[in-house]
């Protein structure tokens, strides 16, 4: 029976998730009007994917799926995706990233849609931290009946 | 284990930590495409972990899945967090009363 700190280092992992996530979101929200970027074009919106994570990397749950052959399910961002579609036309002839027909590309980014995900992502965060202090709770507990 | 009262509240807290473990997995994966629900089943398991073996986590069945094909849903789990928490606290409580009796035999009653 492995102890119950593993489930803390699961819960640590939903947070990290989360976290990322909730940058990339505020990255895309900040950048909706950047025409520029260092690669060249507009910029392009990025988003986190998931994946979960059979093996953690802590010392202590390796050992856990030694002793017990089954190890928890922590998630990780296994990468990072971004929207490679063409960028979006305004016809805004003043500016300075206008092409000759007077057309600017701009990002594909909906704010409000960022927004929405953003709250989602601060929701996930806060389930992530509920369950890791009800997890908390229970070792205290368990630490209590020592005295 | 001192007698078979705490042996089985052992087994109980052991159970209760395991399936706590579960569903913080499972919260953690709320957003992971393709994610499945796990959890043990609770009556079964308790009476295979009184005869010494280890609890089998499986699939929960008739949950609706979403367009990513992940079907966790955040207030199952939270009520089972909170549940498995005062369950917890109880076991515990009743746990911690079975020590004490035992310390007052040690103590021969003097510390009562």
């Amino acid at each position: 029976m492995s102890s119950l700190f593993s489930a803390l280092s699961v819960s640590a992992s939903g947070m990290a998730a989360q976290r990322t996530r909730a940058a990339l979101l505020v990255e895309n929200i900040a950048n909706s009007e950047t025409t520029r970027t260092p690669g060249g074009g507009p910029y392009r919106r990025k988003d986190a994917i998931f994946s979960s994570d059979e093996t953690g990397s802590a010392f202590s749950s390796e050992l856990d799926a030694q002793l017990d052959g089954q190890s928890l399910t922590g998630v990780k961002v296994v990468g990072i995706s971004v929207d490679n579609s063409a960028p979006e036309k305004q016809y805004l002839p003043g500016h300075p990233d206008a092409d000759a027909d007077g057309y600017v590309s701009m990002p594909k980014v909906n704010p409000a849609e960022d927004m929405v995900d953003l709250m989602g992502a601060n929701r996930s965060y806060q389930a992530n931290v509920a369950a890791m202090s009800a997890v908390k709770d229970m070792i205290q507990k368990s630490i209590d009946l020592l005295r | 284990m001192l007698d078979s009262v705490t042996g089985s509240l052992e087994r109980y807290m052991d159970l209760l930590s395991a399936r706590q473990k579960i569903v913080a997995s499972n919260i953690a994966n709320a957003d992971t495409p393709g994610f499945k629900t796990k959890d043990l089943d609770f009556q079964s398991e308790f009476a295979s972990a009184l005869s010494g073996s280890q609890p089998q986590a499986s699939e929960v069945t008739g949950l609706p899945v979403k367009n990513d094909g992940n079907n966790v849903s955040l207030d199952r789990e939270a009520r089972l967090l909170a549940e498995n928490a005062m369950r917890f606290s109880a076991a515990s409580n009743l746990m911690r009363s079975q020590l004490n009796t035992v310390k007052e035999a040690i103590q021969g009653g003097k510390s009562a």
